[in-house]
């Protein structure tokens, strides 16, 4: 009796302590050999966080998974940290490094209103602000990805109507039912931006909470012809709409960009090369593709490291 | 400024009071809504706990229909109900058709409860000496245990009513009218004067028809038993009842 219940205790502990050492967590092998921009071993452990939601973290662990495929080291804790009220002054007192940030909304935290339609304009205020923060912090390159404010039609309306852009509303908007945020007729980027950019009239819209599932619903089901959603929103990839482009950039361009704190950048061997990983990834990167990635997490329930993994090795970003 | 002022400042601003978002078209929305949902559950809910009542039977069914129709939240219901209603009507099945069902959902259990508690509360001495004179069992219900019971009745009415007129506001985040979209829109917008003012009127509106049931349930009891108490002993049944 007691050596079997030795035995059994001894058996479980082997199990236990198997698993451990093949759990994810904040160790990491190096997966490949250096390529160029590689680490050196005097580079510190990357400290990478992010946002609570999905989207954030996704990005936040393609980012990790390039910089771990080029050798560095990188470490997860501060991933899915909180919300940017949290994540931003958490950023800047160097609890982590790395951020992935929306150049509209993260503009917007510091500066109320003073994001507009234009990614490079939102990006360069954004750095102005984060220069004097936290001893220094970078933003990169932006990324064509972007998850903002987006006007979206089913598909059989599109191909109705030959709808591709917002300016192609404005002739045929009398045969639409529009849905629309219910801060509308008091928002300048809604109501007063369709009005002067695209001549589109929403004061009699359906008003419903704009990216949120009442408005799908609403498209899904007829009621509205035209939803105000945003542009990464699963929903938008499981029914196949499509996106009208904001040709006039009315809608703040909210595109990814990382953020990297200037004290870390002082720290690495190969800043240049750093760089130029986490700008590749930015760059491969678009908002149909985030919109699919996002509906394999949230929809299809799939782990974030897996998904992250297979795009970037899909883009050849990582072996 | 704060919150009363801009409350305050909302409600007496005569823009507010005009036009297809203005507080009458709401306030009439919300009332029509309301009203509505009422009828509905009164016409399912009183034959049902009139019946249970009078015959005793069923009443397990009856609380055990109350109990759930409580316990499921009305914004779920609405949230259930709207796929199925959206196919059967896109315009009016996306918002009218789910939250005036949700409503009806939420004034049933009241009602069948205090229809059947109402019923079964008249004295049984009553019922059975009425039994004795020769009335049948609809004239026993109609003369004798609606009229005694009518104030219990008119209290599962009156809680019904409060109820919806203030879960009504719901419908609002479904694109609904009413008195709700003041609360949802301010909300949105940032905007204290616009959601406590349409809270104001929902609670207002909710308190006049509080009032009105009420004065109508202490009516019905002053009709019926004098003093609207019971009788206190047995030997007040000893006078004779007046000749049908």
């Amino acid at each position: 009796m007691r050596i079997t219940r030795k035995l059994a205790l001894g058996a479980s502990m082997l199990v236990l302590l198997g698993a451990c050492s093949t759990g994810g967590g904040s160790t990491s092998v190096p997966s490949a050999a250096p390529s160029a921009g590689g680490a050196s071993a005097s580079d510190p452990t990357i400290k990478v966080g992010s946002d609570g939601f999905y989207e954030a973290k996704l990005m936040a662990e393609t980012y990790a998974q390039a910089l771990e495929a080029a050798g560095y080291k990188v470490d997860r804790t501060a991933i899915g940290i909180g919300a940017r009220t949290v994540s931003a002054p958490a950023l800047e007192s160097g609890q982590f490094d790395l951020k992935p940030e929306y150049v509209g909304s993260g503009l917007a935290f510091y500066q109320k209103g003073a994001q507009t339609g234009d990614p490079a304009a939102n990006q360069k205020a954004l750095q102005a602000i984060l220069t004097g923060k936290g001893g220094g912090i970078t933003v990169l390159d932006f990324s064509p990805a972007a998850d903002q404010n987006a006007f979206v039609v089913r598909k059989d309306t599109a191909d109705q109507f030959k709808l591709a852009k917002l300016s192609d509303l404005a002739a045929v908007q009398a045969q639409l039912k529009f849905g629309v945020a219910t801060d509308c007729s008091t928002n300048p980027i809604c109501g007063a931006a369709l009005k002067s950019a695209y001549g589109i009239d929403v004061s009699n819209a359906t008003k419903l909470a704009a990216c949120d599932t009442p408005m799908a619903q609403a498209l899904k089901g007829k009621t509205i012809d035209v939803a105000e959603l945003c542009s990464t929103q699963p929903d938008i990839a499981v029914n196949g709409w499509v996106v009208l482009a904001d040709d006039k950039q009315t809608q703040p361009a909210d595109n990814l960009a990382p953020l990297v704190r200037n004290d870390l950048l002082g720290k690495l061997a190969d800043k240049a090369g750093f760089e130029k990983i986490l700008n590749a990834v930015s760059a491969a990167m678009d908002t149909a593709t985030l919109t699919d990635l996002g509906k394999q997490i949230s929809v299809d329930n799939k782990d974030i490291a897996v998904v992250a993994k297979a795009w970037l090795q899909s883009k050849g970003l990582v072996k | 400024m704060t919150v009363i002022d801009a409350t305050a400042a909302w409600l007496t601003d005569p823009a507010n009071w005009t036009g297809p978002n203005g507080i009458p078209v709401r306030l009439a929305e919300h009332l029509g809504v309301s009203l509505v949902s009422l009828l509905i559950a009164l016409a399912i809910a009183l034959p049902a706990g009139l019946y249970v009542g009078h015959t005793r039977r069923g009443s397990g069914i009856a609380v055990g229909i109350a109990n759930v129709g409580r316990a499921v939240p009305s914004i779920a219901l609405i949230g259930l109900v709207l796929p199925i209603t959206q196919a059967f009507d896109p315009a009016r099945g996306f918002s009218l058709y789910p939250t005036v069902l949700a409503m009806v959902a939420l004034a049933v259990p009241p009602i069948l409860v205090n229809a059947f508690a109402g019923i079964r509360g008249v004295d049984a001495e009553v019922v059975g000496a009425a039994r004795g004179m020769g009335l049948t069992e609809p004239q026993i219900l109609r003369r004798i245990e609606v009229p005694l019971a009518l104030p219990v009745v008119l209290g599962g009415i009156r809680s019904a009513a409060v109820q919806v007129i203030a879960t009504t506001t719901l419908g609002a985040i479904f694109a609904l009218g009413g008195l709700g979209r003041y609360v949802v829109d301010g909300l949105a917008q940032n905007d204290d004067g616009m959601l406590f003012g349409g809270v104001v009127l929902v609670a207002t509106l909710a308190m006049t028809a509080e009032g009105l049931l009420a004065g109508l349930q202490r009516l019905a009891a002053r009709a019926t038993t004098g003093s609207g108490r019971r009788p206190r002993s047995r030997a007040s049944l000893a006078r004779p009842i007046a000749a049908p």
